[in-house]
């Protein structure tokens, strides 16, 4: 008996310390989510332009986590076809249109309730995180988070929405735009995506370029 | 002494505690991270991509579905939406909606769900009578008749092991496969307003039942055309991939 009660002790502490960890993340990733609403939402942020609350929610998400993970995931096989300089060049145009989709699809609208769920751990190194977007008028929307997990902590490498898998459906367009064109051509391309929906937004692009 | 004899045993507990936690760590530190190849390589869990050998027609008829969409569904949504309160739109969204039970059903019995079949046919029973033909979803109310995922006849092919085909794009209609296309035709044939077996007998009225259906599902056919085609670096394999997936994920389910 004595000695059961020792190794039940022992397996108590190496149980506390594993535990906690991954139930941090669904909190980590409300926090997140909770962040960024609030510089759309809150009164602090109501003199900045679209173009600051747009920064300040790059600011946040990279904080928390590293886009480049879902980004290169997209890419799959086709990120190697491109040159130092264009990973660079197309990682900030992603990540500044991943912002821009994520402000523009919710100003003007309420602020939407987030629910994060529990953690799905479907293996040691992968984990879902399932989270329900509603809105006031009805509207919900039911999003998974999967994270993997990297010597840089767990990351985010794909968001499946309504079941569409984002990664899954970046990766067609990019296989498809690579099947016939370049890395430069793909620039272009995200160049005028960004662009166009700056001119419809009527912001006057010639100062940032 | 005692006490210093429980002490020294809490004390050695929890020395080996530590321990097996730093080791734990140390272990799962070393071993358990995804690899470069894992993270952004192919997965297990990427879907099949989409057999699509008529591009190139596909394309045209994506590009006059996109001109029609946004010169001609878009101004016909914002209108009705703009005219109708949106208690109106959504009685009558209902009511279209209560009419295609047949499609429903028929899905589920093809694919042996006989309880999904009961549910419909509860539900269309109940939002026809209490609901006022179906305007009023009273069946919400009731807790064994909650909505339940819409079957069709593409599902129910889908379930019996027919493959997709190669993908379409069907004018005006949009997004389809050779299955689903067979399937579009099946439903048809059991819709109770539409050609070829439709119980209206008058063509002017089969029309204006048409028209009116299509104007009432505008809206949330607009939403989902701008939300896949925006942010989209290539909108026709964005449609392509997400009709895709969202159709084989109906069919799993």
């Amino acid at each position: 008996m004595k000695f059961l009660s020792k190794i039940a002790y022992l397996a108590l502490f190496a149980l506390a310390a594993v535990l906690p960890a991954q139930a941090n993340e669904s909190a980590k990733l409300a926090a997140t989510m909770e962040a960024a609403l609030d510089v759309v939402y809150l009164d602090d942020y109501q003199d900045y332009t679209s173009d600051q609350r747009q920064a300040a929610v790059r600011q946040i998400l990279e904080g928390s986590y590293d886009l480049e993970v879902i980004i290169r995931r997209a890419m799959a096989r086709n990120w190697n076809l491109l040159s130092k300089e264009e990973q660079t060049q197309i990682r900030d145009l992603i990540d500044r249109l991943i912002v821009k989709s994520f402000v523009e699809g919710i100003e003007g609208k309420a602020r939407p309730m987030v629910a994060c769920g529990a953690v799905v751990e479907v293996t040691s190194k992968r984990m879902e995180i399932p989270v329900v977007i509603s809105f006031p008028g009805g509207k919900t929307y039911n999003v998974l988070y999967r994270f993997g997990r990297l010597r840089t902590g767990w990351q985010i490498y794909d968001i499946v929405a309504e079941d569409i898998s984002i990664v899954s459906n970046y990766r067609q367009q990019f296989d498809d735009h690579f099947r016939k064109q370049s890395g430069a051509q793909l620039i272009e391309k995200l160049e005028k995506l960004l662009l166009q929906e700056e001119k419809e937004e009527g912001i006057d692009v010639s100062i940032k370029l | 002494m005692y006490l210093s004899n429980y002490k020294s045993r809490l004390l050695r507990y929890c020395l080996c505690g530590l321990a097996v936690i730093v080791s734990a760590s140390a272990l799962q530190a070393e071993d358990d991270f995804l690899s470069e190849e894992e993270l952004y390589g192919d997965f297990e869990d990427t879907p099949a991509s989409v057999n699509d050998p008529l591009e190139s027609i596909n394309r045209v008829t994506f590009k006059f579905n996109d001109f029609m969409y946004m010169n001609v569904v878009k101004h016909v949504a914002n209108g009705y939406q703009k005219v109708t309160p949106n208690s109106v739109e959504r009685g009558v969204s209902n009511f279209f909606n209560n009419l295609s039970y047949p499609v429903r059903l028929v899905g589920n019995l093809l694919q042996g769900r006989m309880k999904g079949a009961w549910v419909e046919t509860e539900r269309f029973a109940v939002n026809t009578t209490l609901g006022v033909v179906g305007v009023w979803p009273a069946a919400d109310r009731f807790e064994r008749m909650q909505p339940i995922p819409s079957e069709d006849m593409g599902q129910a092919f889908g379930a019996w092991g027919i493959v997709e085909g190669p993908y379409l794009v069907l004018p005006l209609l949009g997004p389809s496969n050779v299955r689903d296309l067979f399937g579009y035709v099946g439903d048809r044939a059991v819709n109770p307003l539409k050609k070829p077996y439709s119980v209206i007998e008058d063509s002017k009225v089969q029309t204006a039942f048409g028209v009116t259906e299509f104007v009432t599902k505008s809206p949330t056919l607009m939403r989902i055309y701008t939300q896949m085609k925006e942010g989209a670096v290539d909108p026709y394999s964005s449609m392509k991939n997400g009709y895709s997936q969202k159709r084989r994920s109906m069919i799993e389910e």
